[in-house]
């Protein structure tokens, strides 16, 4: 092996195509969190949430024979799964950690007695359902190296860039995106401003749970073109959550995120031959500790300067 | 007062296991199984045969140590959900250092094993702990992602540098010599000496925790930081420590599952068997006893679980549904309760202000 050679399987259009579909399913899922996340929920079980939703999608393709029945179950039970966490974590007060870890393994346990009862196939054998189409972007595939990269995906990577966009106009734009992000942040401020701070925690919980459920969908129906796995989410929503944590709940940073994992994921399958994709897998995940501490330690950072201002300030007549 | 507690919870959780049996009774009603049928055959498969009670002992003495282990943690303030990446390293360093003392007593292998187990562990819960008591980082978050640099790290020492001879086994170390298994208890089953050590191990923490200074100091540091940093504790050197001693639990539970199970480090020394310890953890509230003893029944439905599958066809994903079902009834009644608290000290408030107002009125 040759350095030129690595380099250029490292960069080819395949790694990058490879990237985009590693990521969507984790930048989906990521905005669903950073919802919760700016609630002041923190959502652990965004994980068995995929893996419900990616099942019901399944299911529903499979008895309806058409994957769009497939998506809008997904959603619906997201809206569900998203009542039933705000149930607990809001209303109950809950230990959110508790409740999240919970429904991770609730997920696993019964999708798998489900698709065994339903199916009756056990262990990772598929069954094909219909799936989600492929999107050929006119006059961009035919750009030589940009083409393979952008084109021919499953329709929810374009989707989700669609979703980046609305939810960033949503988080940031408009008044209930305010107001949710308030109530994470200072719940007695938004209730003396005359709005539940419970009412915006369910209503972010439900947008997770959507979201989540989107994401399931999109790994059953468009991922792994029609079919469900056991424990297929894979800690995809492990790795949604380290991207919220990451972008400090932005959604486009949030999708960069994702896209930096998808990035480490291609990179792993492509660098096979030369080194251990377990180690390569590691990378993101340490990554993501450090770029906490460094977020935390910036932080303390520019309190302790901003303290020190107004110290001087009033020292200062 | 405490006593009341007590009947309280033990109250709420029999309730909830009745609740989440009859909703795995509905589940398999509705995907056609009779659920007494299926249930006979989850009891017959934790007790029909001595195999049987044998695995599921050991497998509530994992359970009970990944449980003690966040009970401990818990108890200073910090949790540890790192607990499968430790017990992960903890399984491979032990199996490695036993296929390199290959041929030394097993006087002197063991110990070092154990050491080596419990060093890895501690150590990789050390960071963790050290981010969050320096730097005041989520434990939560970094032990996640570190679970996940542990899983890939140990598959790539099993896959590479410390990879079985044989050909067959595509990711395990080589095989533990067999002078340094652990003496099983009932033949043919997991259960070995190891429970022995674990019991132990149980008590020490129960002991601490409960009977000693150093738990006290350990509770004030979790339940009021700043009350216990004023009374003189050092309480980020009590964190630490804490979360290194919760670390060397886990990683000593993998070299037990190593030596006393499973005689090579492969995927199945764990299969996130720490998660299970922490639900069981939740459930008891971080309390040490209840640990004990939700650990032994978790451990029976799931070893039942096994039996119920083969002998009954239901698959035995079933028990995820009701241990899970378990914390929800838990976490909802204790939700319940406190509304209910709430509620009656407002309406208590409410007549307070009533009365006295009414007693002002007759003042006057």
């Amino acid at each position: 092996m040759n350095n030129h050679n690595v380099w250029a399987t490292v960069f080819s259009a395949g790694t990058f195509a490879q990237m985009l579909r590693s990521a969507t399913p984790v930048a989906l899922a990521a905005l669903g969190g950073l919802m919760t996340e700016h609630a002041g929920i923190m959502n652990i079980g965004m994980d068995g949430m995929i893996l419900m939703g990616a099942f019901v999608a399944a299911v529903a393709s499979y008895f309806c024979a058409s994957a769009a029945m497939g998506v809008l179950a997904a959603v619906a039970f997201g809206i569900l799964i998203g009542l039933f966490f705000a149930l607990f974590t809001v209303k109950l007060k809950s230990d959110e950690f508790i409740i999240g870890c919970a429904l991770n393994t609730f997920a696993l346990g019964v999708t798998a007695y489900l698709s065994r009862e339903i199916f009756g196939l056990s262990g990772t054998s598929g069954y094909l359902v219909p799936c989600l189409p492929d999107v050929t972007i006119p006059l961009i595939n035919k750009i030589p190296f940009v083409g393979e990269v952008l084109s021919g995906h499953s329709v929810f990577v374009y989707i989700t860039w669609i979703l980046v966009v609305l939810m960033w106009l949503f988080v940031y734009r408009t008044p209930v995106g305010f107001w949710i992000r308030a109530s994470g942040e200072s719940p007695e401020t938004l209730r003396t401003a005359g709005k539940n701070p419970e009412r915006m925690k369910w209503i972010a919980s439900i947008l997770c749970g959507v979201f989540c459920g989107l994401a399931g969908a999109h790994l059953s129906l468009g991922y792994l073109n029609g079919s469900f796995v056991e424990g297929m989410s894979a800690s995809r929503g492990y790795i949604a959550f380290a991207c919220v944590i990451f972008a400090a709940a932005n959604p486009p940073k949030a999708y960069l995120a994702a896209l930096m994992f998808g990035f480490f994921d291609a990179l792993g399958l492509r660098l096979q031959d030369y080194i251990s994709s377990d180690l390569t897998g590691t990378i993101p995940y340490l990554i993501t500790i450090v770029m906490m501490v460094y977020v935390v330690v910036s932080g303390q950072k520019r309190r302790e300067r901003l303290a020190r201002q107004q110290l001087k300030k009033i020292e200062t007549p | 007062m405490k006593k009341r507690l007590n009947v309280g919870y033990l109250v709420a959780l029999l309730i909830s296991l009745a609740v989440a049996l009859l909703i795995g009774a509905a589940i398999l009603a509705i995907s056609g199984h009779n659920p007494l049928v299926a249930y006979r055959a989850l009891l017959g498969g934790a007790f029909s045969n001595g195999r049987h009670i044998g695995d599921m002992l050991e497998y509530a003495m994992v359970l009970c140590l990944c449980g003690l282990a966040c009970d401990i943690g818990s108890r200073v303030g910090i949790f540890n959900v790192g607990g499968e990446g430790q017990l992960l390293l903890g399984a491979i360093f032990a199996a490695q250092i036993g296929v390199w003392l290959d041929g030394t007593s097993a006087w002197i292998a063991i110990p070092l094993a154990a050491l080596g187990a419990m060093a890895v562990g501690g150590f990789y819960a050390w960071i963790p702990g050290v981010l969050k008591v320096k730097l005041k980082v989520n434990e939560v978050i970094t032990t996640i992602m570190l679970n996940t640099v542990a899983a890939f790290l140990c598959q790539f020492l099993a896959k590479g540098p410390w990879k079985n001879a044989n050909k067959n086994i595509v990711a395990g170390t080589g095989n533990l010599p067999s002078a340094f298994w652990f003496s099983k208890l009932v033949p043919g089953s997991n259960l070995s000496t190891a429970i022995i050590f674990s019991a132990i191990i149980t008590f020490l923490v129960w002991y601490i925790l409960q009977k000693t200074t150093k738990g006290y100091e350990m509770r004030l540091t979790g339940d009021n930081p700043r009350f216990a940093l004023f009374a003189g504790l050092k309480t980020d050197r009590i964190v630490i420590i804490t979360m290194v001693i919760s670390g060397m639990m886990c990683g000593l539970c993998g070299m037990f599952r190593v030596y006393g199970a499973e005689h090579i480090y492969k995927s199945s020394v764990s299969n996130e068997y720490y998660f299970e310890g922490l639900m069981v953890a939740m459930i008891a509230q971080y309390q040490p006893l209840p640990t004990v003893i939700i650990s032994l029944i978790f451990a029976i439905l799931k070893i039942g679980a096994m039996g119920m599958e083969t002998a009954a066809g239901v698959p035995k994903q079933l028990y995820l549904i009701i241990q899970t079902v378990v914390i929800f009834c838990m976490a909802a009644e204790t939700g319940i309760r406190v509304a209910i608290g709430k509620a009656r000290e407002k309406r208590q408030a409410a007549l307070d202000i009533k009365t006295r107002r009414e007693g002002g009125a007759a003042h006057e």
